[in-house]
């Protein structure tokens, strides 16, 4: 059984900081326990060496864009982090490092900069399996109220299997004397989604744990998640998720950060 | 046996023991195989190296051995591609009507392919000639595609069958001896692969599945649905392979040697996989691999072999277990020329010496072919259902006869409304969903292939492709995710000749009527002639009694009133004579009496007493869902009468009814058991109250207002308030004018707010909608009024719809008619839609970044083509600068606003 936190749900279901009344609370327990019936969770992970190569000899100094990181509890507190504006003007492509992991040539600013430091990183792939999908098509014939719900709760149920296998990575690399840094999707930032297509291949994810792709590089079933988890040996406060590490973050209706900034 | 002699491979298969070889990815890692890399390249760039992995399979003692061609299909390998004449076999072969013919002669081929998989068998076979083991078959690999299917999926079935069928035509062209398909994970894609195969070959076709520790496939299916339907497209083995080690295979293994009647094949992999250090490792070594090996071929299994992680010595191990002295000394290959061998093949002398030393002292294990078990057995993507060991109940409700709302649902393609019916059969307790779609006016042939798809996409109950149309038939039972009902065949030799072929090539349990070119018999001694001869002619084209169910015609008996005895003698000699299964159109008994379903509900006790397995009613009915459950307890068919109890423990009759009445229409979430157990009015609406809307919208009404009941979201009580509002005298019209839509716009305007939240919103809706239900039966003949017709569609290559469905709902309360057009819809398809039906407005719903391209291409087309529509757009990434960039006349930031937009659009 995969532990949820309700206010989640209701954070997608756009409730912000709202309790929703009586009634939408037992649809909401109602959905998680139809759920917890027909998910199949299913997961991967293995551990890849990264390499950074400077194109452009010089770039990218050290000193220069660090992590952002927010309270280890990802909660809104922003006193671990540095002010975006003190952050220095963006680069050129050709400036960015190429990070090579398991085969992949990845240029991109807010994913090497999550990495900085690190030499090995997990790939992990995560599913909830086709049950949630089914479930949705269905309540959309009849009740869409019910298909919304179902839809976020298992939003949030496939988030919380992420941070169960996250912990799972996190225990494997303490016991080799690492740490973790917070994990990071294709589609995040400007870590482009078609990197999808690698991640099925690299982790044989059709084969292992049923996910496959879309000829645009959506995973089906569509709850499902892939990341990259660095590792350093350097200690750093291990956030599990979140908001604080996207940069669409500001745009996002979803984003936990908006809580802050309701009424923009 | 000599070397150098191979048999006829289905002359050995099933008859004595048969090995498979081992797994090919880690060997191939070993030899420096990068992770991203394809390995069918290897075909071409390091044939050596696939010649040794090969060779060390045969000179382990496997019969079978696979092409190096798991991943190698269209999709992986996509290179140029040429339109060739397709060598169709499939068509004259089956006899069918040919929807496969239609495809033949004009097949992609793409270059690479053909290069890879032509060098992969003639690798096998350079391999088979180098090791002197010309005795050994060559198996055509073919693995998944690596997509799932339509409609959960984006890749269309047709496309999978054409993706498989194209190696499968190289394959055999280039001297494969047989197909296998294997680590099949979902069991559409299985049937894809397996109809291709077929198609494309006279070769015989192995298929293994992949399960997973609860038993099932990825995608839900379970051994005995998995076995159902690969046994009815005639597969000639089945077994399981990779996804877990012999032990954990053990119990899927059981269960298959309980269902399969066709030789079983298993191959696990070498223990449960590990990771170590980014590679995958695998902890069962060859000695414990060959004791489970020994223990599984122990318990009825025809043929074994390995999977990832097993080597040749995992192999040489199982074969020496198995097969023990007599059989190793045969497949010894110790005389393999070592000078025609690579380097590599110098040890395996050495080896082949230790299979005579080992297998000197293995007593190994007895050969037992498997067995035919009869059942009568149909399934659905994930369940199965047998018929014969109590009475199952097969939905009536999707047919358009005698049903105005229905044809009116199918002349207007309102695909929503057929699926509505079938999910409220399901909470009824419906076992099994006859499917009948026929309208003069219709094209059957595509309605059925919708209504299939759509069904089986959300329902787990197997289908019954019930038309009179051979062309509706076939294309329902090859797009059907499992083994159909087939309804149905007669004793007539136009008939016969039209359905049998289709429930040879697709398998199927078949309706049998018992009539033939003179009518319908009148004693039962002429339905019993028909049955036989129905029986024999299915013998002819190797249909088994088991996949036939007769139907021994119920007539009114209004008109004759001997026509029961008649009906019920039937039953009880195909059951006691012919040993054979049963099905009656139910309340036909009792057509132009009055109060039709005491007469139902009696006759309906009887015919189950007189052994009737199917009965084809109203599962809404709950006269006849009383017999049936009061029938299963007194005949011990209802364990501790927990059905039973189940159904009736809360509820007293009287009171029953009325649930009924509220819960009509609601389709409750919990899925019916198949048991028998679920399903009560009752209980699925006691289940919608709980799980839907909340406990009291099902409750009466206990004198809310229309107003309040759509405000609180109240889906059942909205309707009772409706219908008391009517009941005094209220004009319809100002019903929905002063109650209904004021309480809509106080709900939205507190959406816009931001004091009301989506569920609560689309709860509303879902109340006003049942309102008006109510509304549109005192209006029945009025012509509708809509606003206007709008076109919804998720576009291309994105494939979450839940924006656009509740955008829909929200439309269509405000009278609005919607040209759903689902999702993943190419651009071309929405502009030709709108220039057809002359649409004034487009909204376009798009999830993903990546996805906003083909938005953009869908705007451009729409301009081009039919300049006087307006766009409007919503989805997760959508911003009004976003939208303004692609050109849309309007953004929506919420379903509200697309409302908005539609009555500003349609007021000017």
């Amino acid at each position: 059984m995969i532990k949820v936190d309700k206010k989640e749900i209701y954070r997608y279901l756009g409730y912000r900081r709202n309790i929703p009344d009586a009634e939408v609370c037992r649809m909401v327990d109602s959905c998680l326990e139809q759920l917890q019936r027909e998910v199949t969770p299913r997961y991967i992970f293995r551990k890849y060496p990264v390499e950074s190569v400077y194109t452009v000899p010089g770039a990218f100094a050290e000193e220069e864009d660090p992590l952002l990181y927010s309270s280890p509890e990802g909660g809104t507190e922003r006193s671990g982090q540095r002010k975006r504006g003190a952050r220095p003007g963006r680069r050129t492509e050709a400036e960015l490092p190429m990070l090579r992991i398991a085969g992949m040539e990845i240029r991109s600013r807010s994913l090497s900069r999550n990495l900085r430091g690190c030499e090995n990183v997990y790939l992990m792939a995560a599913t909830l399996g086709i049950g949630p999908d089914r479930l949705i098509a269905r309540a959309s014939v009849t009740h869409m109220s019910r298909a919304v719900t179902l839809q976020a709760a298992a939003a949030a149920m496939i988030e919380s299997w992420c941070d169960e296998v996250n912990q799972k990575i996190i225990r494997e690399a303490s016991e080799q004397g690492f740490y973790c840094r917070p994990r990071f999707s294709p589609g995040y930032g400007d870590f482009p989604l078609e990197y999808q297509q690698d991640f099925a291949q690299i982790l044989r994810m059709q084969k292992e744990i049923g996910v496959s792709l879309t000829e645009s590089f959506l995973m089906i079933p569509t709850k499902s998640v892939t990341a990259v988890i660095g590792i350093t040996g350097d200690r750093q406060d291990c956030v599990l998720h979140g908001c604080e590490v996207c940069e669409q973050a500001p745009h996002c209706a979803f984003s936990r950060n908006r809580l802050e900034t309701d009424g923009e | 046996m000599a070397n150098g002699i191979r048999k006829p491979f289905l002359e050995r298969l099933g008859k004595e023991w048969l090995f498979f070889d081992g797994g090919t990815g880690t060997i191939l890692q070993e030899k420096g195989l990068k992770g991203g890399e394809l390995p069918e390249r290897w075909n071409l760039t390091r044939p050596e190296d696939i010649i040794d992995l090969h060779c060390g399979y045969l000179q382990a003692g496997c019969d079978i051995f696979n092409t190096n061609t798991f991943g190698a299909n269209a999709l992986k390998f996509p290179g140029p591609a040429v339109t060739v004449e397709k060598a169709g076999v499939s068509a004259e072969k089956e006899g069918t009507t040919g929807i496969d013919a239609n495809m033949a002669g004009g097949a992609q081929e793409h270059g690479e392919l053909r290069q890879i998989v032509e060098a992969a068998v003639a690798l096998a076979k350079e391999a088979r000639r180098r090791s002197r083991r010309e005795d050994a078959y060559i198996a055509l690999d073919i693995g998944p595609t690596g997509r799932l299917l339509e409609p959960l999926g984006d890749l269309p079935f047709e496309k999978a069958v054409e993706i498989f069928g194209e190696v499968v035509r190289i394959g055999a062209a280039a001297g494969a001896d047989l197909v296998l398909i294997e680590t099949m994970s979902d069991s559409y894609e299985s049937k894809a692969a397996v109809l291709a195969a077929k198609e494309n070959c006279n070769l015989p076709v192995l298929i293994t599945n992949v399960y997973d520790s609860s038993g099932k496939l990825l995608t839900g299916g379970t051994v005995d649905s998995t076995v159902a339907m690969l046994e009815g497209l005639r597969v000639d083995g089945l077994g399981v392979n990779c996804g877990m080690g012999p032990e954990q295979m053990i119990p899927i293994v059981k269960r298959m040697t309980e269902v399969a009647s066709v030789p079983i094949l298993v191959n696990p992999n070498a223990g449960l996989p590990r990771s170590e250090k980014g590679r995958t490792v695998y902890d069962v070594d060859p000695d414990s691999f060959a004791d489970w090996m020994k223990k599984i071929a122990g318990m009825g299994v025809q043929a074994v072999g390995g999977c990832c992680g097993t080597t040749p010595e995992h192999i040489r191990k199982t074969v020496q277990a198995v097969r023990g002295c007599a059989g190793a000394e045969e497949k010894s290959c110790a005389d393999a020329d070592k000078k025609t061998c690579t380097a590599a093949d110098e040890k395996t002398g050495a080896e082949a010496e230790g299979i005579r030393e080992g297998t000197m002292a293995s007593k190994g294990v007895p050969f037992v072919p498997n067995t035919k078990k009869k059942l009568t057995v149909v399934s659905s993507f994930s369940r199965a259902v047998e018929i014969g060991r109590k009475p199952v109940i097969i939905g009536e409700r999707i047919n358009p006869t005698g049903k105005k709302k229905f044809k009116e649902a199918l002349r207007e393609n309102n695909i929503e409304y057929i699926l509505t019916e079938g999910l409220n059969q399901e909470d009824s307790g419906a076992h099994i969903l006859d499917v009948n779609v026929g309208l003069p006016e219709i094209d059957e042939p595509q309605m059925m292939a919708t209504v299939v798809s759509r069904l089986q996409s959300i329902l787990p109950l197997p289908l019954q492709i019930d038309t009179s149309d051979p062309i509706a038939m076939e294309r329902g039972m090859r797009l059907y995710n499992g083994k159909p009902m087939v309804n149905s065949v007669n004793g007539k030799k136009e008939s016969m000749e039209a359905v049998f072929p289709l429930v040879r090539k697709y398998g199927g349990v078949v309706v049998g009527l018992v009539l033939d070119e003179d009518g319908i018999p009148e004693t039962a001694d002429g339905r019993i002639a028909v049955a036989k001869k129905i029986y024999e002619a299915a013998d002819r084209y190797g249909i088994p009694r088991e996949d036939i169910v007769i139907d021994g015609l119920a007539m009114t008996i209004s008109s004759d009133t001997k026509s029961a005895l008649t009906t019920l003698e039937t039953l009880r000699r195909v059951r006691d004579e012919l040993h054979g299964h049963t099905i009656l159109g139910v309340s036909n008994i009792s057509f132009g009496l009055p109060q039709r379903s005491i007469i139902n509900a009696h006759f309906l006790t009887m015919a189950m007493q007189m052994g009737l397995s199917c009965a084809i009613m109203n599962p809404g009915n709950e006269d006849m869902m009383c017999a049936y459950r009061a029938f299963l307890a007194l005949s011990d068919l209802d364990p501790q009468c927990m059905g039973y109890i189940g159904a009736y423990a809360n509820a007293q009759r009287t009171t029953v009814t009325a649930a009924a009445k509220t819960g009509a229409g609601v389709a409750a979430a919990g899925s019916a058991d198949a048991a028998g157990s679920g399903g009560f009015k009752a209980s699925a609406a006691e289940k919608a109250g709980e799980g839907m809307t909340g406990g009291s919208s099902h409750q009466p009404s206990a004198g809310m207002s229309l107003g309040d009941s759509i405000r609180r979201g109240m889906a059942g009580s909205a309707a009772d308030a409706a219908r008391a509002l009517l009941e005094a005298g209220t004009p319809a019209l100002s019903l929905i004018n002063e109650e209904l839509i004021p309480a809509l716009d106080f709900v939205g305007k507190g959406f816009e707010k931001g004091t009301i939240f989506l569920p609560q919103l689309l709860m509303s809706a879902e109340a006003a909608k049942a309102a008006f239900e109510v509304v549109k039966e005192t209006m029945q003949d009025e012509k509708q009024e809509t606003k206007g017709r709008i076109i919804l569609a998720t576009v291309k290559g994105d494939i979450h719809d839940i924006g656009k469905n509740i955008v829909k709902v929200m439309l269509e309360n405000y009278s609005f008619e919607i040209l759903d057009l689902g999702k993943d819809v190419a651009p071309e398809t929405i502009v030709e839609t709108a220039i057809s039906e002359n649409i004034s407005l487009v909204g376009l719903s798009a999830l993903m970044t990546t996805t906003v391209v083909s938005m953009e291409e869908t705007i451009r087309l729409l301009r081009e083509q039919k300049p006087d529509t307006k766009v409007v757009v919503g989805g997760a990434v959508m911003t009004q600068e976003y939208a303004d960039s692609i050109g849309a006349d309007c953004y929506a930031p919420d379903a509200m606003a697309t409302v908005h937009f539609a009555e500003e659009v349609f007021a000017s």
